[in-house]
């Protein structure tokens, strides 16, 4: 018998290499020095791998999380009240890859805005937490105009009036992304629009110039979340809409992609490994905003 | 796992499904570093392993209500964190010009951080090893031999068969072997690199 080789060693160790086969390595073992060496510093990988510290979680990671959490807690408490109210322009957590520099950064500046993030996120403000950033909203165009009155009934007189505002001064400014639509956090809105092949792009622009109506968004399931994910790349996720196409279900998906935006619609068993596309259009330079 | 501490797992879930506002901020405390630490040894990147983890994080409290109990709770919190830093790595796969999973990032991950031989620099190197190895393979072997979970319970984490688990680990640990013998008691890297002959058969 040759040596034994170290891919054959490892699995025999991990207990699968059984019957005439295990019981001929076992025998060569007890004969080769060689063999017994390579297979106590397979072992030693092991126990090495074993003494290696756990790593502490960084407190910015700390804080981030507890930040996420507390809005997650926050939004769950009270869906009701938070509809409407811009919350404030999302510091979104995308952050390019290119830039390294300004991701920790981020990190570190934004931590104590973490909440605000993931509020935005959750497509939803929260009227009753002042986290003192909705002033220089914009993405309270999320909650513009075509809302504005919905947000009366929802959110009360004083946060329709603060809606109010932000949809006066941003009366011209498109409503493309749920509020805080980020790569880690796939928002989907439920819409009735029956999207058709020809003059894709135009819809596509008429539909994102409606803000999405308060209550009718979700998170992505992970089928779906993987194939927005596969279609967007790195480009920034600009709306994920549930649609019909042709009459039949689909989800329209706009990333930002350089100058202008790029609309896909996603076939109902797009994922991850199967990016189903029915049709795609590119929609030129400023179609959702700056 | 044994669930730890009281109120237990599965308790501190219910609360938190039934409404209340501190339960799973409680769970997820008591387990997270051990969560990060999977997220950052699968994704070898700490931006990475930050935004998965609260991925996983804000994930798991919407979809607690999905919890069936057919595994501990801290499973079904591993699988959550392990699917969502797999599927990063999976979304980093396709865009191209990623320095991982190559032998000169090693070297020139092992030549940034110092002499290699240094027992200090054990983590550094391990971790620069780590990387290595295909996301499949990584994620067993975190979690069987640096996190200590039973390869029945890393099956489960990975929503995968035992055997599976073990052949990842095994191949995982034969790839790593070169990379590491430095690091393993006073044997001399040159000795520990044995060129294999063959088969067995």
């Amino acid at each position: 018998m040759t040596h034994l080789d170290t891919d054959v060693l490892a699995e025999f160790r991990a207990g699968l290499i059984t019957g005439r086969r295990g019981a001929r390595i076992t025998a060569h073992l007890a004969g080769c020095d060689r063999c017994t060496a390579l297979d106590d510093r397979l072992a030693g990988v092991s126990v090495l791998l074993a003494s290696v510290p756990a790593p502490a979680m960084p407190d910015s990671v700390t804080q981030r999380l507890d930040a996420a959490l507390t809005a997650e807690v926050a939004r769950r408490d009270s869906p009701e009240r938070a509809r409407g109210d811009g919350a404030g322009e999302s510091p979104t957590p995308r952050r390019p890859r290119e830039n390294r520099g300004f991701r920790l950064l981020a990190l570190r500046v934004l931590a104590p805005a973490a909440a605000v993030v993931v509020l935005a996120a959750g497509g939803y403000g929260l009227s009753r937490i002042n986290f003192g950033s909705s002033t220089s909203s914009t993405a309270s165009t999320a909650g513009g105009a075509a809302t504005a009155g919905g947000a009366a009934t929802a959110g009360g007189a004083a946060t329709a009036a603060s809606s109010a505002k932000s949809a006066t001064r941003h009366a011209n400014a498109p409503a493309a992304a749920p509020a805080g639509i980020t790569p880690g956090n796939i928002v989907v809105v439920t819409s009735n629009r029956n999207l058709s092949r020809a003059d894709l792009a135009q819809q596509v622009r008429a539909a994102l110039l409606v803000p999405p109506a308060p209550g009718s968004t979700e998170t992505a399931r992970a089928q779906l979340r993987g194939c927005v994910l596969g279609l967007i790349g790195d480009h920034p996720p600009q709306r994920v809409e549930s649609v019909r196409f042709e009459g039949r279900p689909a989800t329209l998906v706009v990333a930002r992609t350089g100058q202008g935006d790029t609309a896909w619609i996603a076939a109902p068993d797009c994922s991850a490994t199967n990016l189903h596309v029915l049709d795609k259009t590119s929609l030129p330079s400023g179609i959702s905003g700056p | 796992m044994p669930d730890e501490g009281w109120p237990a797992d599965h308790e501190l879930l219910r609360r938190h499904v039934a409404g209340d506002a501190e339960a799973f901020g409680e769970l997820f405390r008591r387990h997270r570093d051990r969560l990060w630490a999977v997220a950052l040894r699968t994704l070898c990147d700490p931006d990475e392993a930050a935004d998965a983890l609260q991925d996983a994080m804000v994930s798991a409290f919407r979809r607690a209500g999905d919890f069936r109990g057919e595994s501990a709770v801290t499973t079904w919190l591993h699988r959550i964190v392990v699917n969502a830093s797999l599927d990063r790595l999976r979304r980093r796969a396709a865009r191209p010009a990623l320095p991982t999973g190559d032998e000169q990032a090693f070297e020139a991950l092992v030549a940034q951080d110092g002499d290699p031989a240094r027992a200090s620099d054990t983590r550094m190197d391990v971790d620069a090893a780590l990387r290595l190895l295909p996301p499949q393979q990584r994620a067993a072997l975190v979690l069987v031999d640096m996190l200590g979970f039973s390869v029945a319970d890393a099956a489960a984490i990975l929503d995968t068969s035992p055997g599976t688990v073990k052949s990842r680990c095994a191949r995982a640990r034969a790839r790593l072997l070169p990379h590491l013998a430095h690091l393993q008691g006073n044997r001399s890297a040159s000795e520990s690199v044995s060129p294999a002959q063959g088969g067995e058969t």
